[in-house]
């Protein structure tokens, strides 16, 4: 660890008292608790994947006797695992960066231009949006998109993406436009540069720091949405993983194996992920929790 | 005069696609919802007006009021058992009682990552009459065929799930605490330190008065989830058995995509939105009243 021992001397964060041992014995066991209760069931997941569905089904909690790599073959082919992974990667890549695009051009729009009015209206118009729940828009949204026919299509799924995904993502633009100094955007301005070109070459740059938690934040959300893709996707070629799993966990197959190993295969992007960005994960719920 | 004209265009240009995808992703549908939900309506054919008649059978059926009972409980676990635990949590993390915060940290937090559908499942094996936790009591009481009666009784089938959120969701309480408690100078603690101030006196008298607008925070973060709940209980049980486990969220999409009773499904997502709307502006104005009672 790179902070100071505790007892060191030197001031670093916090003066100490100095803690009775009983004390760090309750806080030490209390997250060990914790901790061990929150990773034990995936670790249990994890090498459960590696035993066929007899050992399992004799021993529940024995760990593999060899590492029994057909679950993995089998779920992935029969589970049609890979296109589900494609479809996953395809919607939230597309929807994040769309969403991202949006939501800072919409913070540049209403934080920077004297059209105070307006801007107040969409603002508080796109933050209402924060507390509206996707299942109290299925009911028209299903109906609208068949209606359109839109269903059953891949611009079906990102259109609901984004439309959700920009409440959040407008509200944490605005807060880290909202505070660029004027005078940064003016010296672009007096450079000739249009509104337009001051967005792509001045702003969006600025807004770096903002844009990976929106990134990250939304990124996340598409990956493991459930709902619109089950509601308004029937072809199975179109579905995502969350999807497909549930399909997979539901369908005929009892063998266990095979569905420990799917459990596994869906896990691993979105484990590499949180060990890369958790903290701009944690950011972004922090920032959602301090705006009160 | 030209220029006001560019910078009402790029204004437009700015904001517009936004405010479209919007307003009809969100804003329409919604307003639909509501006239919908007035109506009784199959998909097909023109939906006839039936005024408070979706309202008034929603509330008289059983299986909505015993929904609306586990939403409750689980805004209620989340008060009682996840807040608490996620201050528990961030303040030993805060405090620096221990080494290695950063580990403690990034385990409890890791399941909020992970898909619903996943935790779902892989609950579902915990708790299946041949999972793990079955297994696990069997060898403990060394009975082979002890059962757990409580997923098939009506008033405990909702325990498993309430778990399992449990499980998956406090580390964000945690985070949210760590997060306010981190902005709480840390020179207020080094003096009532010095004042010879006792770590209990600290957390007292100095942290929790300043956590109360985060409590209210998390809690609009219970009832939103709450309502909001329906991945993980759909993957789970699917409001089984016998609607035992059901959430209004599940009743509303069988009632629509199962039965398709578009009007009624519409009414209960109003409810939904009514009652998401209704008990976060009852806080804040709790929150607002008691702000001023404080700052008096």
């Amino acid at each position: 660890m790179h902070e100071k021992p505790d007892h060191s001397p030197i001031k670093t964060h916090f003066v100490q008292h100095k803690t009775p041992t009983w004390h760090v014995v309750v806080a030490y066991s209390i997250l060990g608790m914790f901790t061990f209760l929150t990773i034990a069931p995936l670790i249990w997941m994890s090498y459960t994947s590696f035993k066929p569905n007899k050992q399992i089904i004799q021993n529940i909690f024995s760990l593999p006797h060899s590492l029994f790599l057909d679950n993995y073959i089998i779920a992935w082919q029969r589970g049609n695992l890979g296109v589900a992974m494609f479809n996953s990667f395809f919607y939230s890549f597309l929807a994040t960066f769309i969403t991202t695009f949006l939501a800072l051009s919409t913070g540049y729009g209403l934080t920077k231009f004297p059209y105070k009015k307006f801007s107040a209206f969409f603002y508080s118009f796109f933050i209402m949006g924060l507390l509206i729940s996707v299942h109290s828009i299925l009911v028209p949204l299903f109906v609208m998109e068949t209606t359109l026919n839109i269903d059953n299509t891949r611009i079906g799924i990102l259109i609901p993406y984004i439309g959700f995904g920009l409440p959040f993502s407008i509200y944490l633009a605005v807060s880290y436009i909202r505070d660029i100094p004027k005078e940064v955007e003016d010296a672009a301005r007096i450079d000739g540069a249009g509104y337009l070109v001051t967005f792509t070459r001045i702003i969006i740059p600025m807004s770096l720091p903002v844009t990976t938690t929106m990134i990250i934040f939304s990124f996340l959300a598409n990956w493991n949405d459930f709902i619109f893709v089950f509601i308004l996707i029937s072809k199975e070629a179109l579905r995502s993983l969350p999807v497909s799993l549930n399909a997979f966990a539901g369908g005929r197959s009892r063998d266990l194996g095979l569905l420990f190993a799917a459990l596994v295969i869906a896990t691993i992007p979105i484990i590499l992920f949180y060990v890369i960005f958790r903290k701009h994960i944690v950011r972004g719920f922090a920032a959602g929790s301090i705006k009160g | 005069m030209r220029s006001e004209l560019h910078k009402k265009l790029s204004y437009t240009i700015l904001t517009l696609p936004a405010v479209l995808i919007y307003a009809s992703m969100i804003v329409f549908p919604v307003l639909v919802s509501l006239i919908l939900s007035f109506t009784k309506w199959s998909g097909f054919g023109t939906p006839s007006f039936i005024g408070l008649q979706n309202y008034i059978t929603m509330f008289k059926d059983p299986v909505f009021l015993h929904g609306l009972r586990n939403n409750a409980l689980i805004i209620l676990g989340s008060l009682f058992i996840q807040i608490p635990f996620g201050f528990l949590l961030a303040y030993l993390l805060y405090r620096r009682l221990v080494n290695h915060r950063d580990f403690f940290e990034a385990m409890i937090f890791l399941p909020v990552s992970i898909s619903a559908i996943v935790v779902a499942i892989l609950w579902n094996q915990i708790f299946s009459p041949a999972g793990l936790f079955t297994s696990l009591i069997r060898m403990v009481l060394h009975d082979p065929r002890f059962v757990f009666p409580i997923f098939e009784n009506k008033t405990w089938a909702i325990s498993p799930v309430l778990v399992v959120i449990i499980w998956m969701y406090t580390g964000i309480y945690m985070i949210i605490f760590l997060a306010n408690l981190q902005k709480i100078s840390p020179s207020i603690i080094e003096a009532a330190i010095i004042d010879g101030a006792r770590e209990s006196q600290i957390l007292f008298h100095i942290i929790a008065p300043s956590m109360i607008h985060v409590i209210f925070t998390t809690t609009i973060f219970a009832i939103s989830g709450s309502l909001k709940s329906f991945d993980l209980i759909f993957a789970m049980t699917g409001g089984g058995p016998a609607h035992y486990t059901e959430v209004i969220a599940i009743y509303m999409y069988y009632h629509t995509f199962k039965y398709y009773k578009y009007g009624f499904g519409s009414a209960v997502s109003i409810v939904i939105v009514f009652l998401s709307l209704g008990l976060i502006s009852m806080l804040q104005y709790i929150h607002a009243k008691l702000e001023k009672h404080y700052h008096a």
